[in-house]
């Protein structure tokens, strides 16, 4: 088990290689001129080829590639163009805002979409089955920016209840976290209830049934369990994207987290920042993978017996 | 003096969808006596499992419905009973063996908890844990699995040794009546005459009545006191297992036919004389004599009419021209 654990850290290493070889790739196809950005409109263009040179943007792809690289490797991943502080410390500036916009979005999705996904499926054709199908589908499918703006007109503008814009205090909050959460609970109550349908029909449930176990031991105990594991999988998958994929949302509540900064790091080409938070993002979401992958073991023997083999 | 436990009087069931209502059980009557076993043999789609799903009340919901009759264990009529009731035979009085020991387990939970759990569930002997820990080890050396298994999981398990965990679970409670749903299909010949005869030593250890549905006339053979052989939804020839299995005495067209399938050792044969035909389609069953379609003696009073039970000491026939008292 320890072993499986480390072995798979250190595939971090050849991903964090290929998420920063692409993003690097990408970064120097567009045209943009450092110096310029550091030094602003009106300096001098001797100081900003100057500046270039030093910071080797002259260089052949491959080196300033190696380079950067180097400087990784001694947890060196520059500064920003734009604020000339590290970009790491610009990254932890804004991600305590996106970890709470996404962990308070997911806490909230499972809390809606697993008890509607179950009751949906143990009524299965009931009324409540069908109305929750039918606005889970809606919800599945309306782009969250349409959600935020409408949150925004009904909640902050009309009935003036909710702020609209910032993150200084909890109730800033709200209304991002309800919309962030409202198409990952409708995808979650979908999976859930199409899971537990499937668990439900199996042999063993039948059994537990035969047994004389109550309904409710029937769909706690037996099923929910074993329905649980590609529900745990998504629920894992959604909080990696909400990390990164909070970037709309951020942006239509103004909220200072990482998606904007990275938003805006593209826009003016800032390079070492763009770097480091796709870095950093990918790296987060294979660790979320992984602890998701590390809590199928603790749910099923099979796969518990499996990473033991490796050893 | 017969001690009933359960007899079963006309009892139908359907399965009932949008597009077509399935004529699953049509007019059951059985009855089955303490301690006796009863082999209901049949084609597949003759309605046994039916049958067996309908005796526990665990036909699918959606679909199945008990249109008429009754059961009556041990002088309650289970379709009178509340789900609360209910709950407490199954599991209890009455389990059910089902067919396939490879999907009928709980992946995830260990072997002894699923044992422990019907024991928890009717704990009318209001055990304590230790007790209910030990009679999962007594019950898992009843069915020859060592006690110290019962923390594993059914992956690691075989198949013959989860059919004998499914097993465990149906006996762990001392259950009046098993019913066992071809608890041996699934399983290779030699783990198959291990199970049985295991089955047929815990019948007899634990006084316990089975229904045994099965498709295999041998296993029948091997341990039924009574045989029902069940046609189209239908019971049509009912006896001990002397009236079935004696070739002297008359039988239904049927239970001839099926008899005829049967590669014969002692004779040299060329080729097994199957019987004609398919079952008729359960949503359009035949007016008449479900069988009358492929029967060799079919006359065109079968087509229009169902035949009576013909009953000689209780081996009934349900055919115009066979059977009877001579």
């Amino acid at each position: 088990m320890t072993r499986y654990v480390i072995n798979r850290i250190f595939l971090l290493i050849p991903i964090a290689l290929g998420v920063t070889f692409i993003v690097f790739t990408i970064m120097n196809l567009t045209p943009s001129d450092p110096g310029r950005i550091m030094l602003g409109e009106m300096a001098d263009r001797e100081a900003v080829s100057q500046l270039n040179r030093e910071l080797g943007f002259y260089d052949p792809f491959f080196v300033r590639y190696f380079n950067y690289v180097a400087g990784a490797v001694r947890l060196d991943f520059g500064v920003s163009f734009r604020s000339g502080r590290p970009v790491f410390e610009e990254i932890f500036l804004r991600f305590p805002n996106t970890l709470n916009l996404a962990f308070l979005a997911v806490i909230c999705a499972a809390a809606v979409g697993i008890p509607l996904g179950i009751l949906s499926a143990v009524k299965q054709y009931s009324h409540i089955d069908t109305v929750s199908r039918i606005i889970s589908m809606l919800f599945a499918a309306a782009p969250v920016f349409f959600l935020g703006m409408m949150g925004i007109y009904i909640f902050s503008l009309r009935l003036q209840w909710l702020p609209a814009f910032g993150a200084s205090t909890w109730e800033h909050f709200i209304l991002p976290v309800i919309t962030l959460s409202i198409p990952s609970a409708a995808s979650l109550l979908r999976l859930t209830r199409s899971t537990m349908l499937e668990t439900i029909n199996q042999d063993y449930i039948r059994t537990a049934r035969a047994k004389g176990a109550s309904e409710r031991r029937v769909i706690f105990r037996h099923a929910l369990k074993n329905a649980l594991l590609p529900i745990i999988t998504i629920l894992g998958m959604n909080f990696g994207f909400l990390l990164g994929g909070a970037i709309l949302i951020e942006n239509v509540f103004s909220i200072p987290g990482l998606g904007q900064l990275l938003v805006n790091s593209i826009r003016l080409m800032d390079i070492p920042q763009v770097m480091a938070s796709t870095l950093f993002l990918a790296l987060l979401f294979t660790l979320i993978i992984l602890v998701v992958d590390l809590m199928y073991s603790f749910i099923d023997p099979r796969i518990k017996a499996k990473y033991s083999k490796i050893k | 003096m017969p001690r009933e436990l359960m007899s079963i009087e006309n009892l139908s069931v359907i399965y009932k969808t949008d597009l077509e209502t399935v004529r699953a059980v049509n007019g059951v009557s059985i009855t089955l006596e303490k301690g006796k076993t009863l082999g209901i043999v049949g084609e597949t789609g003759a309605g046994k499992t039916t049958l067996a799903l309908s005796l526990m009340r665990l036909l699918p919901k959606a679909t199945g419905r008990i249109t008429e009759g009754r059961v009556i264990l041990q002088d309650q009529d289970l379709y009178k009973l509340s789900e609360i009731e209910m709950k407490s035979i199954r599991g209890n009085l009455v389990s059910m063996i089902f067919q396939d020991p490879m999907t009928s387990l709980n992946p995830i939970m260990k072997v002894g908890d699923q044992i422990a759990e019907s024991l928890i569930l009717h704990n009318d002997e209001k055990l304590t844990k230790e007790q209910i820990s030990a009679r999962v080890e007594e019950t898992l050396t009843l069915v020859g699995i060592p006690p110290f298994r019962k923390n594993d999981y059914p992956h690691q398990f075989s198949g013959g040794m989860k059919q004998r965990v499914v097993i465990a679970i149906a006996l762990a409670c001392k259950p009046q009546l098993l019913i066992a749903d071809e608890p041996t299909t699934a399983l290779d010949v030699t783990i198959q005459a291990q199970v049985l005869s295991m089955m047929a030593d815990l019948k007899e250890a634990l006084d316990t009545a089975m229904i045994m549905i099965t498709h295999d006339i041998g296993i029948v053979a091997q341990i039924c006191d009574y045989v029902a052989v069940m046609y189209a939804g239908e019971i049509i020839e009912y006896g001990t297992i002397q009236d079935i299995f004696d070739h002297s005495r008359e039988h239904h067209p049927y239970t001839v036919g099926l008899f005829g399938s049967i590669p014969d050792l002692k004779h040299k044969t060329r080729r097994l004389s199957p019987i004609d035909g398919l079952m008729p389609d359960p949503t359009m069953l035949p007016r008449g004599c479900a069988f009358s379609p492929r029967c060799p003696k079919c006359e065109p009073l079968c087509k229009d009419q169902k035949p009576p039970d013909r009953d000689n000491n209780g081996h009934r026939i349900r055919c115009y021209f066979v059977g009877g008292a001579q």
